[in-house]
């Protein structure tokens, strides 16, 4: 059952737009924006650092993909990965400032970076300034944009698994195995102590995880045609945290399935801000309270309590 | 079952229960506007002018059909995203073809869109011709634009209050931007009576400290301060702080909704002398009266500044799809653009922009400007250029 | 830039860092004795200003009576929140964290749904401007930054002289060994907590007239306060007066050379700066 998992999703994936209506697949274009970054923010999340400003980087990759193809006329296509290598280096730069801080230091000084990045497109007209750039082009396939619902999904859906698929490999491996053992500050020294590389370690890992979202970031802005300083803001950073957090940090899967879910089920509570807002900190609150392990853990918990009831019954 | 199987599964089942909403017999008109945050009042007033013009247009026939208004609300806050993802949302699931999309900002985002499906765009907001132009037939613009106000009213007001030197404080916005070229242009031409531009400040339109920045524009001694469309909260804090530093001379505003109330309630003393072009102080027609009776006896507060103007076009775009017999938006707007309206609650309505905009998109009103004196709006006999 | 503007920013620049302290007190009570961020902070505050506006406005109770009232909720609020949610996740920064930030969303949008959009404010009960040698002090951010004079005071105090103080320093030092030498550190958690929700609180309460008021303003508090506790250093009193008054001089005279968006660049990048320099901040402990 498990091999097939992964291609079964994929599956699904592919068939879906020939199913749905062109709204429920922008609801699905707007779930995968949401899964990317949830799953890049959760390769950070779990080598124990907090990133309080992801949304910086997804502002950078849409940023830098937007600036050269309307203000330099550069392809669209070779917007994306441009998104991703800003964003990464980006990162690089940050975390060599401040990977070394731990815990909250860090997640304040993300959080500046993010703050900065915006103000900084919000200070100049070239960029766009307050009003942000319109007009945004889309890539071509042989000669026609991807300007429908249904064309601009498989961009989308490409660059969702390449990057998801990139960030798999980056936990499953010896890697993503060793990222692990630098949780915490003193697991770190033992880490360093049998000659592992902390710093490049955690910084190769940070500089995936934002370069992944930067090229995300990118689409995104394609999506959209326009880009902003209002769109990607810290409440964005902080929603990400909410999705990942609900759906359970113990697994890779955990942020997907929380993004999943709150995305799609944020789509449809259109009608006032407020109450969106409310019930996603509803949930989290009840999943941090009771289900800390977040939702994909909720099947092993049920499973857990049939066992023991099965095991021990009710002595009348 | 394994976790990836249950993330796909949830995954689909969230993304295709994006249910479609009723059909036929109601004519929906969405209102993509903010309805939560600080802007929440510009949005919920719309909802209240539709909602007041749907009792009063009860049942409707267009072409041998009956029809009832719907309306359909979407919350952007003001956010371009939030708005984009609205607008998808309205005329692909919602089968919605008119809607009021407030806010200049957040047009760049949805005018592909619009173009691209024919949405009939009953546009809330002050931006000129970048917005209502030739490229975009289907939209109208409901409400005074800042190069009406701008060139046709703000002399006037110089006029009258003998105001010579003028600076700016407005939002740092493209609207602001824009908005102050234009002033700077006005004081320009205003050159032979004196009228000269001081100094402008752009200020973030959730900021509530302006004194370092009405320090800048304070040492260069202008007569009035012009606030442009900043929400009313904004522009009791500036008043209130530039009285704090000594400021005596006028501020003056644009924005829709104004409440002397709120300015008194935190400006104190000092909001007198603010100037408000589109505020009334004293009802021009028995219609405005009723209908802000109206909105009292129901919503058990005072009417809010979008709610006339949303009930004025709401009513109007209703007979106009009754002329034309059809929804379609093209047909429609055609026949709105050539047709008048008695039924505005700030007089008779026309349309007009040909020249300066190349399409007749810009509502034509009466239009007033008040003065706050006392703590209470007075009016100030002043009258607005026609826009060609 | 004449000397007279410089004056009148300096005055500004002192008056507003107060206003920050403030707002900031709270914030860094709660973090010097537990390790917690507290971002519902922002909406404690906001809390704050708006009972303000309900009691004394709204239902025009005696100003007196509306203060009690306030600092009996903040109490109860402070005590609930520890007991209830961050006792049980004690050690795990990051889930306290997500926590905190979900409860602020919980009373940000049950705000807005209360109060509703429009934003409110609270008349000055001290309208008055002092002109000293042609500088102009607005009497009621006078009164404000008086209070964070006061507040700061009594916090000292409490810290440094009492016997709960000195059982509050314990905890912050090292837990375990305070718990075996007999400190009931449960008991004294809460008293920390529901003291950083009260100063949280009157914080909210004593700005609410300068500004106006509506259930968004959480937010910029607890930016603010993330600011300054990062600048002066996590978890001490007097590196939050620092940092205050220095943001506060740094901002006004700032805006007044550059501008104000260039001014709000330079906040962050001082913050960063410290964060990469000297993390701690400049008077926190390593």
């Amino acid at each position: 059952m498990k091999r097939f998992s992964v291609p079964l999703l994929l599956a699904v994936l592919v068939v879906l737009p020939f199913l749905a209506k062109p709204y429920a697949l922008h609801v699905a274009i707007v779930v995968l924006f949401s899964v990317t970054y949830t799953a890049a923010l959760y390769a950070v999340l779990r080598m124990g650092y907090l990133s309080l400003g992801h949304a910086g980087f997804i502002a950078l990759g849409a940023y830098a993909c937007v600036i050269l193809s309307v203000r330099l006329g550069v392809s669209p296509w070779l917007g994306i990965p441009a998104g991703g290598l800003v964003a990464g280096l980006a990162a690089w730069g940050l975390g060599a400032l401040t990977l070394r801080l731990r815990g909250i230091y860090f997640s304040l000084a993300v959080f500046a970076f993010g703050e900065i990045v915006t103000a900084f497109f919000r200070a100049f007209d070239w960029f766009g300034g307050p009003a942000g750039i319109p007009g945004v082009p889309r890539p071509s396939f042989f000669g026609t944009p991807l300007a429908s619902h249904f064309a601009f999904y498989w961009l989308v859906l490409a660059v969702a698994v390449l990057g998801i698929g990139l960030l798999y490999r980056l936990q499953f491996t010896r890697f993503g195995a060793t990222l692990l053992t630098l949780k915490s500050a003193d697991s770190e020294k033992l880490a360093e102590s049998v000659g592992i590389p902390a710093a490049r370690y955690k910084t190769a890992a940070f500089v995936v995880s934002c370069a992944v979202t930067g090229c995300m970031g990118a689409v995104h802005a394609q999506y959209l045609l326009f880009v902003s300083p209002q769109v990607f803001t810290f409440l964005t950073s902080t929603d990400l945290l909410i999705y990942a957090m609900v759906g359970g940090l113990a697994s890779f899967w955990g942020p997907i399935l929380g993004a999943g879910v709150l995305t799609a089920l944020g789509e449809q509570l259109f009608s006032v801000g407020y109450w969106k807002t409310l019930v996603y900190a509803a949930i989290l609150m009840i999943v941090i309270l009771v289900l800390p392990g977040g939702l994909i853990d909720l099947p092993r918990r049920l499973r857990a309590r049939a066992r023991a009831a099965i095991a021990a019954p009710e002595v009348r | 079952m394994s976790r990836p199987l249950l993330a796909a599964l949830t995954f689909a089942a969230a993304a295709l229960t994006a249910l479609p909403s009723s059909a036929q017999e109601s004519f929906k008109i969405g209102n993509l506007s903010p309805l939560s945050g600080p802007a929440a009042a510009f949005g919920i007033g719309i909802n209240r002018g539709i909602e007041l013009a749907t009792e009063d247009v009860g049942t409707f026939t267009v072409a041998g059909k009956q029809y009832k208004l719907e309306l359909v609300p979407y919350d952007t806050s003001l956010d371009p995203g939030k708005t984009v993802a609205a607008l998808n949302r309205a005329i692909l699931n919602d089968n919605v073809k008119y809607g009021f999309i407030l806010g200049s900002g957040v047009h760049g985002a949805v005018l592909p869109i619009i173009r691209q499906h024919g949405f009939f765009d009953i546009f809330m907001g002050a931006m000129g011709k970048e917005i209502t132009n030739p490229e975009n037939p289907t939209v109208f613009r409901f409400m005074a634009s800042s190069d009406q106000l701008y060139y046709t009213f703000t002399p006037e007001i110089y006029k009258k209050l003998n105001i010579k030197r003028v600076g700016f404080m407005g939002p740092n916005n493209d609207l602001g931007r824009a908005d102050v070229r234009m002033l700077k242009d006005v004081a320009g031409r205003l050159k032979g009576q004196g009228v000269e531009f001081v100094g402008e400040e752009l200020v973030e339109i959730n900021a509530k400290d302006f004194q370092a920045a009405l320090l800048r524009l304070l040492a260069k001694n202008p007569d009035a301060i012009d606030t442009n469309a900043s929400p009313t909260g904004t522009v009791g804090l500036i008043a209130k702080q530039a009285r704090e530093l000594g400021y005596k001379g006028y501020f003056i505003s644009s924005t829709a909704v104004l409440e002397a109330k709120a300015l008194v309630g935190i400006a104190g003393r000092g909001a007198d002398n603010i100037v408000a072009y589109r505020i009334w102080s004293t009802s021009p027609t028995k219609l405005y009266q009723e209908i802000a009776d109206r909105h009292e006896k129901k919503y058990k507060e005072p009417t809010l500044g979008t709610v006339w103007e949303a009930y004025a076009a709401t009513r109007w775009v209703v007979e106009a799809v009754q002329k034309a017999g059809s929804f379609d938006t093209k047909k429609v707007a055609e026949q709105l653009a050539g047709s008048s309206f008695q039924f505005h609650p700030y007089g008779p309505a026309t349309w007009g922009g040909e020249k300066s905009h190349g399409i007749r998109r810009q509502i034509q009103t009466p239009l007033p400007a008040s003065i706050i004196k006392d703590g209470k709006w007075e009016p100030l006999e002043v009258r607005m250029g026609v826009l060609e | 830039m004449t000397l007279a503007l410089l004056g009148q920013g300096l005055a500004i620049g002192l008056v507003n860092g107060a206003l920050y302290i403030l707002t900031a007190l709270g914030l860094t009570l709660i973090y010097g004795i537990l390790h917690i961020v507290n971002f519902a902070h922002g909406e404690i505050y906001m809390l704050g200003a708006m009972l303000i506006y309900v009691l004394f406005v709204a239902l025009q109770w005696p100003l007196p009576l509306a203060f009690a009232a306030i600092i009996l909720l903040a109490v109860a609020a402070g005590l609930a929140v520890e007991r209830g949610i961050f006792r049980g996740l004690r050690g795990q920064w990051m889930q306290l964290l997500v926590a905190s930030v979900g409860i602020s969303l919980i009373i940000q949008s049950l705000s807005w749904i209360a109060f509703g959009a429009q934003e409110k404010n609270v008349p000055s009960v001290l309208p008055g401007v002092l002109i000293i040698g042609g500088v102009r002090m607005p009497l009621e951010r006078l009164a404000a930054a008086g209070v964070a004079l006061v507040l700061v005071t009594g916090l000292y105090w409490l810290v440094y002289r009492t016997r709960i103080g000195l059982a509050m320093r314990a905890i912050e030092e090292d837990e375990e060994t305070a718990r075996m030498l007999g400190v009931n550190s449960d008991r004294v958690a809460a008293i920390a907590v529901a003291l950083g929700f009260v100063l949280a609180a009157l914080g909210g309460a004593f700005v609410a007239p300068i500004y106006s008021l509506n259930p968004g303003m959480g937010l910029e508090a607890i930016l603010m306060s993330f600011i300054i506790i990062i600048i002066g250093g996590l978890g001490s009193i007097t590196g939050t007066v620092l940092a205050g008054l220095l943001i506060g001089m740094l901002q006004s005279i700032g805006a007044l050379i550059l501008g104000a968006e260039a001014a709000h660049v330079l906040v962050f990048a001082a913050m960063i700066a410290v964060l990469v320099l000297r993390p701690q901040g400049l008077l926190g402990r390593a």
